[in-house]
């Protein structure tokens, strides 16, 4: 199963790695900001839109 | 950036037109204008939101979810609204947006308004029932809503509390034909208690340290070998104080979560070494506050901001009382002047950026509400100016920044209010009238001796702490004290006053609702004299004013157990003292009042009943009676009759002014009989945002000659549109023949002037003149119109040209094209004053 940790967009906290942010890039009609989420680092990421492979 | 976005010759140009939109949007940094542009407007157009801007779908299912999780836990109550706060914060989206420099938002994303599923099942049927705001995929997520909805029902906070409350009261006030909003803690307008925690002497985390030490001795206390009643009573105060610190711990944790954000922003994809500085700053700042007291101008705002957005997470908030010049302004003193780290001009990016952080603000509304408040999500009147606690002036070059900062951004929300008092300097002042000058609408200007005195007479506040009063809402002083900060106005307590003289025609019954709701006055045909007419006019206004303030004060009085709020519980010294919630009214001085929608029509109606009915004879109060019942139809000559042969109020006419006088006097008599659960009094505060077009079809014809349908006046004890004829003065003669000190709390005022004749420095000085005669004659409040007719029609015809202007349109600015056909109208027909 392909995991957020497996992500670009996953930055994990140092005391805990196995929890972290998903932080992307969005632009709407009025704004562009960057947008962070908190996620786990084993959460399923096989259905995400957004995952991009992280460059080892 | 702090740089102009373009430099333009023809700013030159668009302000000889009087264009000041197009003149500011030249005229601001590139960043402010970018950020300007960016806000997703959310306050409703007619009723609806805008297209784009949505429900935010992530905080209900994350409320939702942990509220499932809490069910089986032994927790008390209190700490499960803690925990479920927390839980929000912990996991809602946050994000940064390009070139801001603070950063904190109510919703999960910019176009996002937050919504709380745990307030009120009335609200959440709203969310469903309102498909444009509805998130994309439609069907998939009203499936979301529909789940959130249904385990809500029974459970939100108004379910539980209107089962304890008298029903028959209730259902009148939930008629919609007396009363405006619901009697809960977790809506309405909240104050704080700013000398506690905005005097740069704590933090959260300082709060959470003197809990702790608290909760130590208490636990101490508990098990020593005795027993007794407050023993027994500690426990809940221990609960109390637990609640506060997950709150508070909660508010560190956020801050952290934008700080490490920033980190990541300027670590990982940002090239620009500037805007990377700018970031770690941002990261600086939210590692420093809420967690300890900021050190600087943007620490000082974005305590400010997390605040707001934090307490905006617990409930719902439809004001934002604040004085962020006072506040504020130190930390301006020392980074402008002191330590010259922030130029003027970056200083003004920030005041710019804070105003349009707060002009994004938004949380999802009722109809009802969203159309009371055309154009805004709430009032956010924003105290400037005014004196310290010792009385002395405490403008500073803040208030100067803000006031240019409001010229700048245009923003319609938030607004200020200046309180004037006589040593503000004229450089203020000149500041105070270019914001007006510039069509903004605001500052409205408040006397502020005149509202010291009256914050002593009606609510008993020692001087010191009336001095530092802010507005509630649009109008309502309230000092930021530990004892005086009121912690919850819940805006039930808005009276439909015309629905007073009304009932006098109908013995109390509603004919729009279909029910009695008022006095079963006798039939009114029967009053031989104007006495005993007058006589069942108190007691229409004894009645409605009572069923709306009971309400109230049950709520109050239900408050800390039912509807705690732990958030701003922590926020204040008397809660972190006493370990009780922040509206227990025992720890409290009491501040409330009753708003008094729609009044004015109350005096033209008994003074046309008067002249034409008792004096001269001409109508008997039956053919009076069958005219309105027939919405005047068939009594066209006589309804004109009651227009133009009849006084009305603001014309320094004293036939129908000692009519009002006489009003006021009853009200403020039976504003001292009724009793809010601190002890204290109800005085009436005359304003209407804009409840006099969203009552316009619920309030039936009137003796001054209005017609079912017809938009009511404007507010406040502002004369009809277009009925005061006789000049500025007498406008100012008549409204200064109320004392505003001891008849009620607070006075709306509207005037229309004219831009042409108040340009330039002549302008000034004739503005200034007319505020001389204002302040002598002791008027309490005045706010302007100053864009001219051919703009606004203009505006009417084409929009789209004229998205940028702003108006007042009671005790709030909005812009004009958000504001419905008929407001529009009503605001062109109010009387342009000419001065001089
Ligand atoms: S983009 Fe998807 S896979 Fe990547 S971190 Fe975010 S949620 Fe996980």
């Amino acid at each position: 199963m392909t995991t957020c940790q497996e992500c670009k967009n996953f930055f994990p906290l140092e005391e805990d790695p196995n929890r972290g942010d998903c932080v992307q890039r969005v632009k709407d009609p009025r704004q562009a900001y960057y947008q962070a989420k908190p996620v786990n680092a084993e959460d399923d990421a096989s259905a995400c839109a957004s995952f991009q492979k992280k460059q080892q | 950036m702090a740089q102009p976005a373009l430099k333009d010759t023809r700013v030159e140009e668009f302000e000889k037109k009087q264009e000041w939109w197009w003149a500011a949007e030249k005229r601001r940094s590139g960043r402010l204008d970018y950020l300007r542009k960016a806000i997703w407007k959310k306050g409703a157009i007619g009723g609806l939101y805008a297209p784009g801007v949505k429900t935010d779908l992530e905080q209900a299912v994350l409320t939702t979810n942990m509220a499932k999780a809490l069910e089986g836990s032994p927790d008390p109550y209190v700490v499960k609204s803690a925990k479920l706060f927390a839980h929000i914060l912990d996991n809602k989206t946050i994000f940064i947006t390009d070139h801001a420099q603070l950063v904190g938002y109510t919703g999960s994303l910019p176009n996002t308004m937050n919504w709380n599923p745990s307030i009120a099942s009335i609200l959440n049927s709203e969310v469903f029932n309102d498909p444009i705001s509805i998130p994309e995929p439609v069907d998939k997520n009203q499936a979301v809503i529909q789940e959130i909805v249904d385990y809500w029902a029974g459970k939100t906070d108004l379910d539980k509390m209107m089962p304890v409350f008298d029903m028959d009261d209730l259902m009148k006030m939930l008629s919609g034909s007396i009363g405006w909003g619901v009697p809960l803690a977790r809506g309405g307008y909240s104050n704080k208690d700013y000398e506690y925690i905005m005097t740069g002497k704590r933090g959260f985390q300082d709060i959470i340290d003197e809990l702790d030490k608290k909760m130590d001795e208490i636990d101490d206390a508990v098990h020593e070998p005795t027993a007794n009643k407050e023993i027994a009573m500690m426990y809940d105060r221990l609960n109390n104080w637990e609640a506060m610190r997950i709150a508070l711990e909660a508010g560190i944790r956020i801050a952290k979560r934008y700080a490490r954000l920033a980190r990541i922003m300027a670590e990982n994809f940002e090239e620009d070494p500037k805007r990377k500085e700018e970031l770690l700053k941002i990261a600086a700042a939210c590692e420093q506050v809420p967690a300890h007291p900021p050190r600087n101008l943007q620490e000082s705002f974005q305590y400010d901001i997390f605040i707001q957005m934090m307490s905006r997470t617990e409930a719902i908030e439809g004001a934002w009382p604040c004085r962020p010049d006072y506040y504020h302004g130190p930390y301006y003193d020392k980074d402008v002047h002191i330590d010259k780290t922030l130029t003027k001009e970056e200083a003004l990016d920030l005041v710019g950026e804070f105003l349009i952080r707060a002009a994004e603000v938004c949380q999802f509304k009722p109809k009802w509400a969203r159309e009371g408040l055309q154009g805004i999500d709430g009032t956010w009147v924003w105290t400037m100016g005014g004196v310290d606690e010792k009385g002395k002036d405490a403008c500073n070059d803040l208030t100067i920044a803000f006031m240019q900062a409001a010229r700048l951004v245009r923003v319609a929300n938030p607004t200020f209010a200046f309180r004037w008092h006589p040593q503000v300097k004229d450089e203020v002042m000149r500041e105070v009238f270019e914001c007006i000058r510039h069509g903004l609408g605001y500052p409205s200007i408040r006397n502020d001796p005149i509202l010291v005195s009256n914050a002593m007479h009606w609510h008993g506040h020692p001087i010191e702490e009336a001095r530092l009063w802010v507005h509630q809402a649009c109008m309502s002083p309230n000092p930021t004290t530990k004892h005086g900060y009121q912690p919850m106005r819940m805006a039930n307590a808005t009276a439909n006053c015309a629905k007073i003289i009304e009932y006098v025609f109908t013995s109390g019954f509603d004919p729009v609702v279909n029910m009695q709701v008022g006095a079963e006055t006798p039939d009114v045909s029967t009053f031989k004299n104007f006495e005993a007419f007058f006589d069942a006019w108190v007691l229409q206004m004894r009645t409605i004013f009572s069923i709306l303030v009971r309400s109230v004060n049950r709520a109050r009085l239900l408050a800390p157990t039912m509807t705690p709020r732990p958030f701003l519980s922590g926020l204040s010294e008397r809660c972190i003292e006493s370990g009780q919630d922040t509206c227990d009214p025992s720890i409290a001085r009491g501040n409330a009042w009753i708003t008094a929608f729609t009044w004015v029509e109350n005096a033209d109606s008994l003074a046309a009943v008067k002249k034409l009915v008792f004096d001269e004879g001409k109508y008997s109060l039956a053919e009076l009676k069958d005219a309105l019942a027939k919405n005047w139809n068939g009594y066209e000559d006589m309804r004109l009759d009651f227009v133009k042969n009849a006084p009305k109020w603001g014309n320094d006419d004293d036939d129908v002014d000692r009519i009002m006088l006489r009003c006021l006097d009853a009200c403020a008599k039976f504003s001292k009989e009724l009793k809010c659960p601190c002890g204290n009094n109800w005085p009436i505060l005359p304003e209407n945002v804009s409840g006099n077009i969203h009552y316009a079809n619920i309030v039936g014809a009137l003796p001054n000659g209005r017609r079912l349908g017809d938009a009511l006046y404007d507010g406040g004890i502002s004369p009809g549109p277009g009925l005061d004829k006789k000049g500025p003065t007498a406008v100012l003669k008549s409204c200064g023949k109320i004392d505003h000190v001891t008849q009620g709390r607070a006075f709306l005022l509207n005037q229309r002037l004219s831009p042409t004749q108040l340009a330039g420095e002549k302008g000034f000085q004739l503005w200034k003149a007319y505020m001389r005669t204002w302040a002598d004659l002791g008027l309490d409040h005045v706010q302007f119109n100053m864009v001219d007719d051919a703009t606004l029609r203009s505006a009417q015809k084409d929009p789209e040209k004229y998205q940028e202007v702003i108006v007042r349109v009671a005790g709030y600015s909005a812009h004009f094209v958000d504001i419905s056909r008929k407001t529009q109208d009503n605001i062109i027909q109010r009387t342009v004053q000419g001065l001089g």
